[in-house]
Parts: C-alpha cells; sequence; structure tokens
C-alpha cells in the first residue's frame, strides 16, 4: 500500500477514505459475474411501422421466418418469432456527411434530432422491402438505401442520395431469369426533379435511372412483371391530380403517361392511401378529404372507380398482399371514431375492373386487419379487442376463430402483420401468428389468439427520466414527527405504545430470520427483497420513472433488471407530434412524480404503482420554455418559466426566493429576480448575459442538484492545500462563433451574471457535438477541433477533444484567495468600474488541459456519490462503438506535469505525467460487450453507500441501467468475498475446539499429578 | 616426634576451596583472621561524605546517562525502518515513546537511592522523546501542516443562490 498523503491520528475516517478513494487505480472494469446482476439493459427496435414490417424467410429453403421491421426510430431489426428476442438490428439512419466521408463518424445526437424533426416536416418516410426468397432486406430511411444480409444483418451496400428517398420497392425481374430481384428507388432531389433509380441488388450499382424535371410531387412507385410505375402529384396545393408515368422494366424509358381521374381531385399527400405494390394488378386508391368516398384505379389504365365509406369514416388503411403470384385481392378498412370494419374487394385481371367481394361486420375498438398469403392464397387476419378471426379473401366464411388473450393486461392492437400456415392432413387447420403493436406501445406476438411474447418497445424515444425512492410507509415518519413535537412524557408513552404495536411484527421478523441467513450466506446478493418493492439498505433499489415523446409513461425497477412495474399512458399524442418533457420531479417524501410539459399540461402520479393522481393534457400551443425547481416559503415547487422566459406573476407564497436563469427571447442569457409587491411577486430581470456577436450559445452546464463536496481543498504532495473554487452558482456556457470556428467557453456567476472565465478553442467543427459538464470545482467540455499550434504552427491538432478545467480559490496553495477566511461570499449586482481589479469580483484560478479523445463522446453526465468521497467519473455515450464510457477524473486531470516525468510530491498526489492522447480503454466501458444504441441522456444518482452511483440511460432507442463504483467497492463485500467458506472455517475451528479441549485437560492434570522422572 | 604430633599441634593454614562459602566459626582460620583483624580494620575505614558524595554523583552519572547509550541504536533501527506505517514502524514509534515516557515517569524513583537531586538526568530522556517526535513528524503523523487542519476549515457558504432554467 501506499502512504497516505497525511494522516495524523486526529483524522477524521471521511477524510481517510477520501485520501483512499483519490488514489491512483488501475483501471475499473465490470467483472464477468457483475453483468446481468448490477446492470440491465432493454434491447429495443422502436416501435414497428404497419408498412415497414413483416414475416420474411431469410433463406430460400428454409421454412423459418424472422421479423423484421424498421422502426419509426429508424432502426431495422431482425426479430426472432419464437422467443421475441433481437436477431440483429442496425440504426438506418445515416447522416449525408457521415455517407460522404465529411470529417468521418456519425453526427451527434442532437444533430440527428434535428435532422429528424427537419425530416418529420419534410415528410420523409420509412421503408423498409425484402425481396421474395431472397437473403437480404433494403431499408430506406433519409437520403440513402441500405441493403441488409437478411440472417446476419450485415451491410451489403448502401448508396447514398442527394435528395429525399420517397418510396422503395423490390422489382420482380423477368430478363435474367427467376431470382434476380432489384431495387427501385424513388428520389425527390434538391431541386424538385424526381428521380427513378433502379439499383442492382447485387452492389447497389445504378442500372438505369429515369429523370423527370418537373415540379410534381413525387409519391410512391410500383410495379406489376412488365412495367414500373411511378405515381406523383401534379398540380398546386389542396388541388393535385395523379398522375401516373408509365416506365419501361429494362431500360426505365418512359413508355407512357397519363393523369387519373377529375380535375383537383386529390388534397394531399395523406388522401392517397395506397399504390398496391407488386401484385398482378397494381391499384392506387385514394380519398376525398372529407372521407366519404374511396376512388380506385388500377394501374395502367386510365378509368377511375368509386366507391361510398361507412358514414363517419375517421381513417382508412387498405392492406394487400405484396407478392405477384396472389390473387389481386384487397381489403379496406376504415376506422370510425368507436369501432372500425372492413370491406373485401377483388380485381378483375382481364377488365380491370374492380368489385366489391363481401364486407365484414362493424366491431368496436380500433382493431388491426393483417394480409397473409401462400400462392394464389390471400389470407386476412382481424384481431379486435377480444378476438382474432382469420378469414379468407375468397368468402366472407370465417376460417378460424381464437379469444385473444393478452395475459393480465389489456391490450388492443392499433396495428398487425401475420402470418397464416395452413396445416397439411387436417383440411380446415390454421395456425396463425400475429405481430401486433397495442395502444400502449407494445409489440406483442400473438399465436393463435395467446399472447406469446411482449417487447417493451414503447420505451424507445425517451424524454425525461429520473430516480425515484420506493415510498416507504409514512407512519414512522409521521409518528417520529410527532415524537418531536409533544413533550417528553408523552412522546415516551407514545413511543412506547409503538413499539408495543410493532411486537406485532416480530413473529414474521423471527420467522424470516433462517431465511434472511441463509440467502447472506449463500447467494452473497443484495436481492433478498426480489419481486418486492422495498427499499434496501444499500440504497441500490430505486425507482426510474420514463416519460416517452409518444406519452407513455414507465416505471422501472432498478434493482430487479429494469423490471417494468407499471405502464400507463398519461396522455394521447396524436401522430406525428411529441410530447414534450419540460420537467420531471420525484418528491421522495411522498412517493409521487411531478411532469411538466411544454403545452401547458401536466401530471402528477405515484411512483410505485403509476396512479395518476393529477393530469392535465396538453393545450394546442407550446407555452412553457422550460422548468426550474425553486425554494418558496410554501416549499420546493416546479415552476413554468413561458417563452422567451417569461414567469409571469407569482403568489407570495410560490414566488421562487433564488435567482432563476434562464434563456431570453433572443437566445441570451439572464437571471430573474422576484420582487414581492402586496400579495403577489413580480419578476425582475437582474442580469443579463448575450454572447458577442456571431456567437451562437450551443450547450450550457451547471452544477448537479445533488454535488456533494467532501473536502474543501486538494492536499498537494508537499501536505500544502490548494483550495477549491466552490461557487454554487456558477454555469458554464459554451457559445461558438459559426465563421471563425473559435468556440468560447464562459464560466458564469448565476447570480450576478459576471463572467468569471473565458477560455477560447480554435478550429473547432460547430457541426459535430459540443457538450459540457461540470461538478464540484471543475468542468469538462468536448468538441472536434482542428487547429495549429500557437508555439509550432508546423504542427496541428485534429480530433475530438476534452478539454477539463480545475478552479481554485489562488494560484498559491495554502491560500484562501481574496475573501479568506470569510464565512460567506456573496455575488454583488452593483456595476464595477473595473471588473478585473482586486475586490471587484472573486475570480477563481483556472488550471486547464486539453486531450484528444480516441472515439466522439455525447450525453456527458458526472457520476454522484452520497458524500462525495468516492472519486469522480465523467460518463459519456460513445455513439459510435454504442457504448457508455467512464472515464475516471483521474485521467482527465489538468495538473497533470507536462513535458517531464512527475516529481516525488507530484507523484504521491497521484499525478500522472501528461499525455496528450486518451484512448477509451474498453475495461473502462461500462456497457461491456452490449450494444447500447441511441443513448441521448444518462442520469445518475447517489445510493446509499458511499462508494456507489446509480447511472441510468435512456434517448432514442435503448435504456441501460447500471451501477458504477469509481474508487472500488470500499464500502461492501463484494461477491468475491465468499461467507459460507468464513463460516464453515468459524465452524471447523469450533469444532476442532470442542473435540480438542477434554484431551488438552486431561494431559494437564496428569502433567500436574505425575512426579519428573 | 612424629608428623601427626606436629601437625596436631600447629595445623596447616587451610585452603578454603571455595571463596564464597565462609568457613564455619571456630574452624582454625577463624583464629587466623582474628588475628590480623586490627590491620584490616585500619584499611577499610568508612567513607568520608565527601568521598560518598563523589561516589554518588559518578553513579547518578551512569544510571542518568544509561539511555544515551541506546539512543545511537534507536535512531539507527528508526532510520531503517522508513516512513511508511508498517507495523514495524508502528511498533518502533511506540517503542520510542514508551520508553523515554516510562523513563521520566520512573526518574525519582530511579534517583531516590542517591538523594541528591538531579535535574539534569531528565533531559537524556527529553532528547530521546524528541528522537521520537521527529520520527513521527517524518512520518507524517504530526498535525503541523496546513491540509492536517482542512477537515476544520468551512466551505464558504453563498449568501445569494440561483437556479437553472434553462
Amino acid at each position: 500500500m501506499r502512504p497516505p498523503h497525511n494522516a495524523p491520528l486526529t483524522r477524521l475516517l471521511t477524510t481517510a477514505l477520501a485520501l483512499l478513494a483519490h488514489l491512483p487505480r488501475p483501471a475499473q472494469a465490470v467483472f464477468r459475474d457483475e453483468v446481468g446482476h448490477t446492470d440491465y439493459h432493454h434491447q429495443l427496435l422502436g416501435l414497428p411501422l404497419r408498412e415497414t414490417t413483416f414475416f420474411h424467410r431469410p433463406r430460400r429453403d428454409d421454412r423459418a421466418s424472422l421479423l423484421y421491421t424498421l422502426s419509426d426510430v429508424g432502426v431495422v431489426g431482425a426479430v426472432n418469432p419464437g422467443s421475441g428476442e433481437v436477431v440483429w438490428r442496425q440504426d438506418a439512419y445515416l447522416s449525408p456527411s457521415s455517407l460522404l466521408g465529411g470529417g468521418g463518424g456519425a453526427k451527434g445526437e442532437e444533430e440527428r434530432e434535428e435532422e429528424e424533426e427537419e425530416g418529420k416536416e419534410a415528410g420523409w418516410g420509412r421503408f423498409l422491402r425484402a425481396g421474395e426468397g431472397e437473403g437480404w432486406v433494403v431499408s430506406a430511411f433519409g437520403r440513402a438505401v441500405h441493403a441488409w444480409d437478411a440472417v446476419s444483418g450485415r451491410s451489403r451496400f448502401w448508396v447514398p442520395l442527394d435528395g429525399v428517398v420517397r418510396d422503395l420497392e423490390v422489382m420482380e425481374m423477368t430478363e435474367s431469369g427467376p431470382g434476380r430481384k432489384d431495387v427501385l428507388v424513388l428520389v425527390e432531389e434538391r431541386g424538385g426533379a424526381s428521380v427513378l433509380k433502379r439499383l442492382s441488388a447485387e452492389d447497389g450499382c445504378v442500372v438505369w435511372e429515369w429523370r423527370e424535371l418537373t415540379r410534381d410531387l413525387p409519391l410512391q412507385v410500383s410495379t406489376n412483371v412488365e412495367k414500373v410505375f411511378v405515381v406523383s402529384l401534379k398540380g398546386a396545393p389542396g388541388a393535385y391530380n395523379l398522375k401516373v408515368s408509365v416506365l419501361d422494366t429494362l431500360t426505365g424509358r418512359k413508355l407512357d403517361e397519363m393523369v387519373v381521374g377529375a380535375k383537383a381531385d386529390v388534397h394531399g399527400k395523406e388522401d392517397v392511401m395506397f399504390v398496391g405494390a407488386n401484385s398482378a394488378a397494381p391499384i392506387v386508391a385514394w380519398t376525398d378529404d372529407a372521407r366519404t368516398t374511396l376512388r380506385v384505379n388500377v394501374l395502367g389504365t386510365k378509368a377511375r372507380q368509386e366507391f361510398a365509406l361507412p358514414a363517419d369514416t375517421v381513417a382508412v388503411e387498405i392492406h394487400a398482399p405484396h407478392l405477384v403470384q396472389s390473387d389481386p385481392h384487397f381489403l379496406v378498412h376504415s376506422r370510425t371514431a368507436t369501432g372500425h370494419r372492413g370491406e373485401v374487394f377483388h380485381v378483375d385481371l382481364k377488365t380491370n375492373a374492380v368489385s366489391k367481394a363481401y364486407a365484414l361486420p362493424l366491431l368496436p375498438g380500433p382493431g388491426a386487419f393483417s394480409t397473409s398469403s401462400n400462392g394464389a392464397n390471400v389470407y386476412f387476419t382481424r384481431i379486435t379487442d377480444d378476438e382474432v378471426i382469420l378469414l379468407s379473401s375468397q368468402s366472407h366464411g370465417v376460417l378460424a376463430r381464437w379469444p385473444l388473450k393478452t395475459g393480465d393486461s389489456k391490450a388492443s392492437a392499433v396495428h398487425a402483420v401475420s402470418e397464416v400456415i395452413k396445416r397439411a392432413g387436417a383440411e380446415d387447420s390454421y395456425a396463425v401468428r400475429a405481430a401486433a403493436v397495442t395502444d400502449a406501445d407494445d409489440w406483442m406476438l400473438i399465436r393463435n389468439g395467446e399472447a406469446a411474447w411482449t417487447r417493451p418497445e414503447g420505451m424507445t424515444g425517451g424524454v425525461a427520466a429520473t430516480f425515484a425512492e420506493i415510498p416507504e410507509s409514512e407512519d414512522l415518519a409521521r409518528s417520529l414527527e410527532q415524537e418531536a413535537h409533544s413533550n417528553p412524557l408523552e412522546a415516551y408513552i407514545h413511543r412506547v405504545k409503538r413499539h408495543i404495536h410493532d411486537l406485532q411484527y416480530l413473529p414474521a421478523w423471527l420467522n424470516a430470520i433462517p431465511a434472511r441467513v441463509m440467502s447472506s450466506i449463500l447467494g452473497t446478493d443484495v436481492r433478498s427483497t426480489a419481486g418486492k418493492l422495498e427499499r434496501d439498505s444499500f440504497g441500490f433499489h430505486k425507482l426510474v420513472v420514463l416519460a416517452t415523446r409518444r406519452g407513455m409513461l414507465y416505471g422501472l425497477d432498478v434493482a430487479n433488471n429494469g423490471r417494468i412495474v407499471w405502464k400507463k399512458r398519461a396522455f394521447p399524442i396524436p401522430k406525428g407530434r411529441n410530447w414534450d418533457v419540460k420537467g420531471i420531479q420525484a418528491h421522495d417524501s411522498t412517493g409521487q412524480v411531478t411532469i411538466l410539459g411544454s403545452n401547458d399540461d401536466v401530471i402528477v402520479l405515484q411512483s410505485d404503482t403509476g396512479d395518476i393522481i393529477e393530469a392535465k393534457a396538453p393545450s394546442r400551443d407550446a407555452t412553457t420554455q422550460a422548468t426550474a425547481l425553486v425554494d418558496t416559503s410554501s416549499g420546493q415547487h416546479l415552476i413554468r418559466i413561458g417563452r422567451g422566459g417569461k414567469i409571469g406573476e407569482l403568489p407570495v407564497d410560490r414566488a421562487p426566493r433564488q435567482t432563476v436563469v434562464t434563456r431570453g427571447a433572443e437566445g441570451e442569457l439572464k437571471g430573474i429576480v422576484f420582487v414581492p409587491n402586496g400579495n403577489s411577486s413580480y419578476e425582475s430581470v437582474s442580469w443579463t448575459f448575450s454572447p458577442p456577436k456571431g456567437q451562437r450559445i450551443v450547450h450550457i452546464a451547471t452544477r448537479p442538484a445533488h454535488d456533494a463536496v467532501a473536502s474543501i481543498g486538494r492536499v498537494l504532495g508537499d501536505r500544502r492545500v490548494k483550495y477549491k473554487y466552490l461557487n454554487p452558482n456558477t454555469l458554464v456556457l459554451a457559445a461558438i462563433n459559426d465563421e471563425t470556428h473559435v468556440l468560447t467557453v464562459y464560466l458564469l456567476d448565476t447570480v450576478s451574471g459576471q463572467v468569471l472565465s473565458a477560455a477560447k478553442h480554435d478550429g473547432v467543427d460547430s457541426t459535430k457535438p459540443i457538450e459540457c459538464a461540470m461538478a464540484e470545482n471543475w468542468f469538462v467540455c468536448t468538441f472536434f477541433g482542428q487547429y495549429a499550434l500557437h508555439d509550432n504552427s508546423a504542427q496541428a491538432v485534429k480530433g475530438y477533444q476534452m478539454v477539463v478545467s480545475d478552479l481554485y480559490e489562488s494560484d498559491e496553495p495554502n491560500n484562501r484567495g481574496p475573501l479568506g477566511s470569510a464565512a460567506t461570499a456573496s455575488s454583488s449586482l452593483e456595476p464595477l468600474d473595473v471588473p478585473t481589479a482586486d475586490g471587484g469580483v472573486v475570480r477563481p484560478a483556472v488550471v486547464s488541459q486539453a486531450y484528444i479523445l480516441s472515439a466522439p463522446v455525447s450525453a456527458l453526465q458526472v457520476t454522484t456519490t452520497r458524500q462525495g468521497i468516492t472519486a469522480r467519473q465523467v460518463l459519456a455515450y460513445l455513439p459510435e462503438a454504442h457504448g457508455i464510457a467512464g472515464l475516471p477524473r483521474v485521467v482527465l486531470e489538468p495538473r497533470r506535469p507536462v513535458g517531464r516525468d512527475p516529481t516525488a510530491a507530484e507523484a504521491e498526489e497521484g499525478l500522472l505525467r501528461y499525455q496528450p492522447a486518451v484512448e477509451i480503454d474498453p475495461k473502462s466501458v461500462v456497457t461491456h460487450e452490449r450494444d447500447v444504441l441511441g443513448v441521448r441522456r444518462i442520469v445518475t444518482a447517489p445510493a446509499v453507500v458511499e462508494s456507489t452511483c446509480l447511472v441510468f440511460a435512456y434517448g432514442l432507442v435503448d435504456i441501460f441501467g447500471t451501477r458504477v463504483a469509481p474508487s472500488f467497492l470500499f464500502d461492501i463485500l463484494g461477491k468475491g468475498f465468499s461467507k459460507a467458506t468464513l463460516v464453515g472455517t468459524v465452524l471447523a475451528l469450533l469444532g476442532g475446539v470442542l473435540l480438542l479441549a477434554p484431551v488438552v485437560r486431561r494431559k494437564q492434570i496428569n502433567m500436574r499429578w505425575q512426579a519428573p522422572m | 616426634m612424629p608428623v601427626w604430633a606436629a601437625e596436631l599441634k600447629n595445623p596447616p593454614a587451610h585452603k578454603s576451596k571455595q571463596a564464597s562459602i565462609p568457613d564455619l566459626p571456630g574452624f582454625p582460620s577463624f583464629a587466623v583472621l582474628k588475628d590480623a583483624k586490627e590491620p584490616k580494620a585500619a584499611q577499610r575505614k568508612p567513607p568520608t561524605p565527601d568521598e560518598m558524595d563523589t561516589w554518588k554523583l559518578k553513579k547518578v552519572w551512569e544510571v542518568a546517562l544509561g539511555p544515551i547509550k541506546s539512543l545511537p541504536m534507536t535512531a539507527i533501527m528508526m532510520y531503517m525502518s522508513g516512513n511508511s506505517l508498517q507495523i514495524f514502524s508502528i511498533m518502533m514509534v511506540y517503542m520510542a515513546f514508551k520508553n523515554p515516557i516510562m523513563g521520566i515517569l520512573g526518574t525519582n524513583q530511579a534517583f531516590e537511592r542517591f538523594e541528591t537531586d538531579s535535574n539534569r538526568a531528565k533531559i537524556f530522556q527529553l532528547v530521546a522523546l524528541a528522537l521520537g517526535i521527529w520520527k513521527v513528524n517524518s512520518m507524517g503523523l504530526l498535525p503541523t501542516t496546513r491540509s492536517d487542519w482542512l477537515a476544520w476549515e468551512t466551505q464558504r457558504e453563498a449568501v445569494e443562490h440561483a437556479v437553472p432554467g434553462l
């Protein structure tokens, strides 16, 4: 062991621990037996979309099929329909810059978010297709087409496109024998041109390209065996016509062009319901704006047929088989506000006439239809709220019917895909498995009416999460409070009564002792409360409340592998819109969680059961810009901050006592204080910080809410002290100038708005993520930078950097700075003539150092422990490696000696020689072998034991949680400690003593009585 | 006259084999000693009080210098044991403190035989103690630096507070 830096006999235990914790350590690692015990991972895909989900056989000669999907969060993946396990998954999103090799590497999650928003407005589609009997699937999302191996999920090829993909189709080929299938992709280019490309399925090279420079909106592409049809909208918004261009499959030459239907037939893009793909007679179907008539055209003809839709129809979907050999039948699924019905139509291949075959009765609920074809036979599976019904497209006779059993949770299917197997032998025996997305955002496989597995895909798209303590029965707290407030005699009587009352639990407690002892000896496990929601003495057992953008809320049990304790729909969020959660707060005393949304919505719920206590649905307009957790005279409240940073008048008892820091209308930062005026308080701007002209604020970091500081100074090797600058009212603000590419990092005092320190970084790429994190007396910022060194311009630095800065009260050791030994610090709002003069602003002494990371990082978060004794780690998501790394603070240390070996004193302090490059050690990756996709935020919470910090990561796709111990588990016996051996040894020794005692006693007595010879 | 008669009359002087065992009273050697008593008594006259004082002082110095004889040995051992916190050095330090302190406490007892009090004797124990303190200091166990009092220094309280609402 190394000598501690200083240890007078009078040292407190905590300080000794602190020293222990700050000793340099070998790299952390997750031990194999901890995997799945301390951490949990929900490997998710996202909510499958109706058009991009299907069963597909990845091998032509193998009957086993996999379930493929491209989800609403842009993940393409395959799921084993038998078990519900993910076989493979890939991020279908590829940004143009990463594809075209600009700078290399994926874009930041934040940028992806922005681009996704843009994509949503531009109506980006998501497409996933597979060729029947082919071993690949092809996806398109955004500006690229990507083909994947269907079995392994490996990339076969990708093609970047100069425009947005409008449709993707797999084309059956005739020219080069059977088996060859190519990919058709319809692109709307930036200039407004519609381009149809035929890509070879082997390597993605372009076979032919058809280009048309009109202002038409390309809509969809379809093909029968002989021709390719491109359907586009012609005309002005609100009054479009459908235009069908007929192309030759071999050359892509335009053969014909026709305008279908009457003038101004189509109101908008969303009115065109369906363009039948690859069936023998592809159709295009559209409705009017009011959903009263359905118009159908068989592609290649000019005729348009009209069918009346049932009254009160609000939504129409069309289900048709995708195979050429299937019968050209289709089903129109119309939804009313309360129920749904279906109508089956047949297309006559000779006359191209569409006729209604039969209608299915109106049933309550949204209902889900799905199509499955087997040779020429087409089956429709209807999933209602209580039944699964199998129908043939030929006649309305029900082939099979099963009652729907979804276990204890009631769920109704919203849309589904199905696979129908006609059992050999028995004539009328069918087996159906349907993968349905339910209204609770689950993906459920229903096998013959019974739920086989359920995947909680709704947990993707997380927007806010918080740790919450498991609520304890409040009786104890309340009675203790009562005892504290009554006179001693009464309190004593009350306590005796309480203890007598507690005696009734004694037998149960005594009964539980053997089990507890056994589990403690054998299991070496803290999970003695498995399945029960009960706090444990280590503080590992907590709840996480997660809110998703689709309006779902989840309660996860952190100690039991992230088990979903409850799920609730907070609000029905309309399709295409997001629940924008601005604030989430867990009240540990009451066990309630408050969530504030941007649209004036609020929901209060019980954290252990998910029972909604209070809810106010979102209004139409976004009114809230942010929230702040403030102290008022009536306790702690989460208050709303309106747009432009306006809070408005508040009653005196709800007015915050602190300065509220928020963004103004122009993006500037401002501090707001409340001035009491009678019964109400009005807001007053105390300071404003606008970054210099040309600079744009990209990130703001504040100290975490729980940021315990164990020691106010750092002990140097010679036992002098460098005092930390511990100002709770500071924030770090990163602002970039897009033209000069200079990043300026400001340290602001949040009470006075005074700039305490500023640092400039040259050559920063503003399109790459720039993030900061702050804790205690230091902060880190990460960005991509490229610049020549100041002292040697021949040498250039390029890479993902992490700049770490320490703040001290003075440059000198043993010096507490200008304030000396003053017990309080105050930030003056008075104007200063010379702000840099002494006595003006107490500015910290900043020590900074830059490191180059081996990988881009995002979602920075700092670990936090109960007393702050344990060393810190900077947790960061690795967007390219799909993991979360824990970078130790010892490595990211600005005081590491540069260009020389550390002196003995520095070495004693634990400083290593400065190395500019920080390799992300695989051992420091807390997600180890897990592939964690799409993390956007990491939240941390302290456990009761000092060594451990709870971590929860969520975001676009996956959910991951673990416990980290940056200074190792110094206060808990590890799993390697065998209690059984210990108890066994003690018992063996006891047995030995008991056996030998009589022998020894006899020998001693004999010795006394026998004369020495 | 036969030899035996002559020896009986004038027996030869007894040669005691062991000097520590005194001859019994009435043994012939006694008679000889008795004869020689007068000149011996004149030789061993009791020392004068002056002589006694010098002799006592000599003795006192001997006792007082006792601890200093072990000092070089202790110093070397302390030097060799290093400044790390190990069981050996901890025991060394314990002994380095225990011996002088016990010595100081036992000073009066050690010197009461000699009655003349001499405080100088304690100095040597203090030197030994100082050696122990030097050792403890070099081991970093004395609260002599700023960092040792860090735990009693308090964090500055901020008068105003701010909350982020970003």
